[in-house]
């Protein structure tokens, strides 16, 4: 566990690191670790179209969930190199807030990992309050069963939660639990096995500069921090491009080796694990 | 047209919590005072020389489209399209004209920070008018009309400076356009009534009217994006609001208005600003782009609303009734869980959404002023 001093001690240190990296040819890989392709999605979006979305901007890997999990098989028999598919507790939208009441989500769970090969179950939405349900629990018991990473937008209570049901787990925060560094960096001090995806965050980066404790946190934990698009909508999908190309932009503020890390090292690295569930 | 207007409320029924946020929203109309970017704000000579401007086809490359052709002043200053039709058709609705100079923002996206630079932006865009700043330039000083109304307005024959020029007749637009203050709303006479406890006016306001007004202020909370005395809060919202234009392209938004607006020589930031304080250009300077813009559109104010049909950005929503169905049913997936959320599905009975629509209509102005403009625009040099 880091301390909050040593945290700041850190951060400050990190923010003297030597000038930023630039990307030279080839535009830098990225890692994006959060995508959706849920059924309205795939209603506009065919799977190579999809596909051709993710290498168009020069996406890596894309660790994709859905609501009804039928797109993700999809895009994972489209581009099995490219597309992680990610086990979402919810065959449709509108499942956000029902599901950890809903023991026939246990059903479907069950029956989608005994169908198909995946690499993470979420992302789920789970808060403290709730950690404790028959519904989330068995969930997390089925994630330890199989071996898969969870991908959870939850707040810290909720983290501490699931590492305290499985201690042993792999947990990825989804939107870096939409707290600030202060928080985001004594958990990920905390907790060994919790990394952190940036969706839908705003505040690390503008005008393609970083933040100053977004920069000590980076530096402090940079094995653990990564990117991610969540195309939450249909429409986002045509964000992702324009989402890959703004992360590029900031990186570059960032010492290079720093800054592959978190556009797709660290992605890797945290799924390496895995990818033997996909064999 | 104020279909609740006939029935007598009962007697106040607010909480003293309702009553402090239905005052928030007058005294109307508030102060309108001139814009410090626009020398000729306010001014009678630019007033007309704009009117003339606003019906004039000559700014658009077929000479066949004017500002009036989306914006009818015989239809509150809109087209009742969804999406508007200049010289092709353009992904966005064309919102009424009124109460613009008390904007902060101009355009769905906010790729505009003054209303004249927004006057320019159908000027430059072929689906629209498509002038530019050559062609408009080459017309103000070729024709005598228009040349006169120019020296009028700005005091010296228009220069060679095509694009002085062009700013100059979306300053003239503006100074025109600033004059469309919607009238006095019977909301207005119940809130003013409200504020000087007067009984009897405030039992002139429709029963359906006061319920959908407290869904408006309490379980709605419609008035914290819809606030003050013209009804928005001026910024951008996501309200769940499919953005596709067509199979394959969307509209981004704020998103895209932000990177509009930073790539745009016409800003409060640029060399057009006759303000040499820069005392209205802090917004610009100091906006950011987030990831959550994208989606987002500005948020309308509501005076006028029910004659601005249809609605939303893209004109997706035909009657009020279908804009208090969609925030009744909105599908909570498409706003993004980050924090607290603004809005939720409210599962509003039938009855709830017509008091709802009863409550908006109270926002008409009890005289149009649609007569009061002039076509010809003869009036600016003959």
């Amino acid at each position: 566990m880091i301390s909050r001093r040593r945290f700041l001690a850190t951060s400050t240190a990190a923010a003297l690191l030597p000038g930023a990296a630039r990307a030279a040819g080839a535009p830098m890989p990225i890692f994006d670790a959060h995508i959706h392709f849920s059924h309205d999605a795939a209603e506009r979006l065919s799977a190579s179209e999809a596909v051709a979305i993710l290498r168009k901007a020069g996406l890596k890997r894309a660790l994709v969930s859905s609501s009804g999990d039928a797109g993700t098989r999809a895009l994972h028999a489209a581009a099995p190199g490219l597309v992680l598919p990610s086990l979402r507790p919810y065959r449709r939208r509108g499942e956000i807030n029902s599901w950890v009441d809903d023991p026939s989500v246990v059903d479907f769970l069950e029956d989608r990992l005994m169908r198909f090969r995946w690499v993470a179950v979420g992302e789920f939405h789970l808060y403290a309050a709730q950690t404790d349900k028959a519904v989330p629990r068995r969930m997390i018991e089925l994630a330890r069963r199989h071996n898969l990473l969870l991908h959870a937008h939850s707040d810290a209570g909720a983290v501490d939660d699931i590492f305290a049901q499985w201690p042993e787990a792999r947990v990825l925060w989804a939107h870096a639990g939409f707290v600030d560094p202060d928080i985001v960096g004594p958990m990920l001090g905390k907790h060994a096995n919790l990394w952190t995806d940036l969706a839908f965050r705003s505040e690390h980066a503008h005008d393609g500069r970083v933040d100053d404790d977004w920069r000590g946190l980076f530096a402090a934990f940079s094995d653990r921090v990564m990117v991610g698009t969540d195309t939450f909508t249909p429409e986002r999908w045509h964000y992702i491009a324009e989402h890959a190309d703004w992360t590029r932009q900031w990186l570059t503020d960032l010492p290079r080796g720093l800054a592959e890390k978190i556009a797709w090292r660290n992605g890797e690295a945290m799924i390496r694990p895995h990818l033997a569930q996909l064999r | 047209m104020l279909s609740g207007i006939a029935a007598p409320a009962p007697a106040l029924d607010f909480t003293a919590e309702e009553e402090r946020r239905i005052l928030r929203h007058g005294p109307w109309p508030p102060a309108l005072l001139p814009d410090p970017s626009n020398r000729v704000s306010g001014k009678p000579a630019a007033i007309a020389f704009g009117r003339a401007l606003f019906f004039e086809p000559r700014l658009s490359t077929s000479g066949a489209v004017s500002c009036a052709t989306c914006h009818r002043p015989d239809r509150t200053w809109t087209d009742g399209l969804p999406r508007s039709r200049g010289q092709r058709i353009v992904d966005r609705n064309a919102p009424g004209l009124f109460n613009l100079g008390f904007n902060r923002w101009f355009g769905w996206d906010g790729a505009q920070d003054s209303l004249w630079a927004q006057n320019l932006r159908p000027l430059l865009d072929a689906r629209e008018m498509g002038v530019g700043p050559g062609g408009a330039a080459r017309l103000v000083r070729s024709d005598r009309r228009l040349s006169c109304g120019y020296r009028r307005a700005f005091g010296a024959a228009p220069g060679a400076d095509d694009a002085r020029i062009f700013v100059d007749l979306g300053k003239a637009l503006a100074a025109f356009l600033e004059t469309r203050v919607t009238g006095r709303a019977p909301f207005d006479d119940f809130r003013d009534a409200l504020a000087r406890g007067d009984a009897a006016g405030r039992a002139r306001y429709p029963a359906a009217a006061k319920r959908g007004l407290r869904l408006f202020v309490g379980r709605g909370n419609c008035t914290f994006c819809h606030f003050g005395p013209a009804f928005t809060n001026g910024e951008f919202a996501d309200a769940g609001v499919p953005h596709f234009v067509e199979p394959g392209r969307v509209d981004p938004g704020r998103h895209g208005g932000i990177r509009k607006l930073r790539r745009s020589p016409y800003t409060l930031l640029g060399r057009f600003n006759d303000d040499a304080r820069r005392s209205t250009a802090a917004k610009t300077r100091h906006v950011r782009l987030r990831q959550s813009n994208f989606g987002e559109f500005r948020v309308p104010g509501l005076r006028n609303v029910a004659l601005t049909a249809p609605y939303m950005h893209a004109g997706s929503h035909e009657t009020l009734a279908d804009v208090a169905r969609h925030y009744s049913t909105i599908d909570e997936e498409r706003l993004h869980a980050a924090g607290e959320r603004i809005l939720r599905r409210l599962d509003l009975s039938a009855r709830q959404r017509a008091d709802l629509v009863a409550f908006l209509e109270t926002l008409t102005e009890k005289e149009p002023r649609r007569q009061s403009v002039e076509k010809t625009g003869n009036a600016v040099c003959r």
